[in-house]
């Protein structure tokens, strides 16, 4: 039942206008990225080359990505339950035969079937280099995987924020505030301490050089359980507390 | 006949402030129950307790034999609930949202597609199937809330003012529809309009800051009245004397209200008052009405 309202969750999302903004303008800014990537790399003498392409790709296009994720997700996430809240929309779901995790499940897995979009754009641009090229597909993929990750790890916190507050603003705010904390935790922090190791741009950044690490891999699961599991006890309290 | 839904002892409160009090509710097949009160009565409280959105502070919900709140998915399979503001979707169209909550109550693709023809016949949308709903008037917004409560065919309706906002002819067909729904289910209907529930409802509860302050027919049989105008005008003492009469009440100059002996036919009433000489000019039938059986529950009896 989650994937039939993920399915549902993602179609009402593509009626709108705000998601074909938000591939219209990511699709825009991705590709002037990529094209400047190109003519720099291009503009390089071979032997100052100390990168292959791909990690290039990988660094500009994908760490621009990533910015764009970050500033997409907060206002997809907060649709799906503040504005559902308010405008007396998640009745539609709370009177249905549906558990509170199905409801979740389906929320989060309709805003990532979203995000694939966004996550499939760099790969697809740099792909569009295989004819003319040699390229690093693992690296790509694993960057891709990365991304991702990296979606699904700030679906599950704008959720959180979501289910938590009835105004979008605030949840929105919420969820801003905390994702741009995790961003520059590593800044001026002792690598290998704990508060580093909360900082999401490390573990994405072995994924864009093609490193793939179970810690790392561990850390973006971690973080999508635990505010998943926040989410979710927080659902269960707004029936209770009303 | 097992009763659709019954509340044993429900209450709510919220931050410790109770808003409902211990509520013992019946629905049985053919019940259209109105729930009445004031605004802030507590009756939207216990519209989203009924329809899951809301857990009981204390209590039990049963659905057709299932605890809401333990067997949520088989209790809630029966419920078809349409609150205060109907929950639309505003980008989709009329035919998409009513499939997708189709769906999301269970019914296969099949089903859906016979279920949506029925319902959207039902509610006069059969037009709209393909119009976007934030393109519809407030009225037929309100009949895609109505098709969606009723699209999974529930045992019971719970409907939170369902006829806000339509124009008269909408109301009546609205009412009609409900009716027609409760032949073989339960319906609990909410409003602040009284006419709406005399019009509609079997079994009225009124509510005062969440207490049942009266909970039964609609019309009590015992307490019919007549209204009466008279060419003279006796003193009201000299007319609660006749042998026909219980009670008077002087409502303007020539008008009365009276309540009949227990066994005494409006006949009787009309020979005394002849052979008086105060000559009738009218005489009405009046069986008290909701209004002032919610006056009388909500302010305290008016005697």
């Amino acid at each position: 039942m989650s994937g039939y309202l993920a399915w549902i969750e993602w179609r009402r999302l593509m009626r709108t206008p705000l998601a074909w903004t938000m591939l219209g303008l990511g699709l825009c800014l991705l590709s002037w990225q990529f094209l400047g990537t190109l003519e720099i790399f291009n503009g390089m003498q071979p032997a100052s080359r100390s990168l292959g392409l791909s990690h290039h790709l990988g660094l500009q296009l994908y760490g621009l990505t990533s910015v764009l994720v970050l500033i997409i997700t907060p206002i997809l996430t907060t649709r799906s339950f503040s504005d559902a809240f308010r405008n007396g929309s998640y009745a539609l779901l709370s009177s249905s035969p549906l558990s509170n995790v199905t409801i979740l499940l389906g929320k989060f897995f309709g805003i990532l079937l979203f995000q694939l979009l966004f996550v499939l754009m760099p790969l697809i641009l740099s792909l569009s280099l295989f004819s003319g090229t040699q390229l690093d597909v693992g690296l790509l993929l694993a960057a891709t995987l990365g991304l991702l990750l990296l979606s699904a790890s700030f679906t599950a916190i704008g959720l959180y924020f979501s289910v938590q507050n009835e105004n979008p603003g605030i949840a929105a705010a919420g969820s801003y505030g905390l994702l741009l904390l995790i961003s520059l935790l590593d800044q001026n922090t002792e690598s290998g301490s704990f508060i580093h190791w909360l900082a999401w741009p490390s573990h994405y950044l072995d994924l864009q050089l093609g490193l793939v690490r179970i810690s790392d891999l561990a850390y973006f699961l971690l973080v999508i359980l635990f505010f998943l599991g926040l989410a979710l006890h927080q659902l269960d309290n707004r029936r209770i507390q009303g | 006949m097992p009763n659709l839904l019954t509340t044993t002892n429900l209450s709510r409160s919220y931050q410790g402030t109770q808003v409902v009090v211990p509520l013992d509710l019946q629905l049985m097949r053919g019940d259209i129950l109105g729930l009445l009160g004031p605004n802030g009565a507590g009756k939207s409280t216990i519209m989203r307790m009924l329809s899951g959105d809301l857990a009981p502070s204390h209590g039990k919900i049963e659905i057709c034999g299932y605890d809401l709140i333990a067997q949520s998915r088989h209790a809630k399979q029966q419920i078809g609930y349409l609150p205060e503001r109907p929950p639309l979707h505003r980008d989709q169209s009329v035919d998409e949202f009513l499939s997708d909550c189709a769906r999301l109550r269970g019914l296969n693709r099949l089903q859906t597609s016979q279920a949506i023809l029925q319902t959207k016949q039902r509610c006069g949308l059969e037009q709209s199937g393909r119009r976007l709903i934030r393109n519809l008037s407030k009225g037929f917004q309100q009949r895609v809330g109505l098709a969606q409560a009723i699209i999974h065919n529930p045992r019971i309706i719970i409907l939170d003012e369902p006829t806000d906002g339509l124009d008269p002819a909408q109301i009546r067909q609205v009412r009609e529809l409900i009716r027609e729904l409760s032949d073989d289910r339960g319906v609990i209907l909410s409003s602040h309009i009284l006419p709406e529930i005399q019009a509609t409802c079997n079994r009225v509860v009124i509510l005062q800051q969440g207490k049942t302050v009266y909970a039964g027919d609609i019309t009590p049989p015992e307490q019919t009245c007549y209204r009466l105008g008279l060419e003279q005008n006796p003193d009201e003492a000299l007319i609660t004397a006749l042998p026909a009469v219980s009670a008077t009440e002087r409502l303007h100059t020539d008008y009365f209200r009276i309540s009949l002996q227990a066994g005494c036919r409006p006949n009787e009433l009309v020979q005394q008052i002849l052979s008086q000489g105060w000559g009738v000019c009218e005489l009405t039938p009046e069986t008290i009405s909701l209004e002032q059986l919610f006056l009388q529950a909500t302010t305290g009896p008016s005697q």
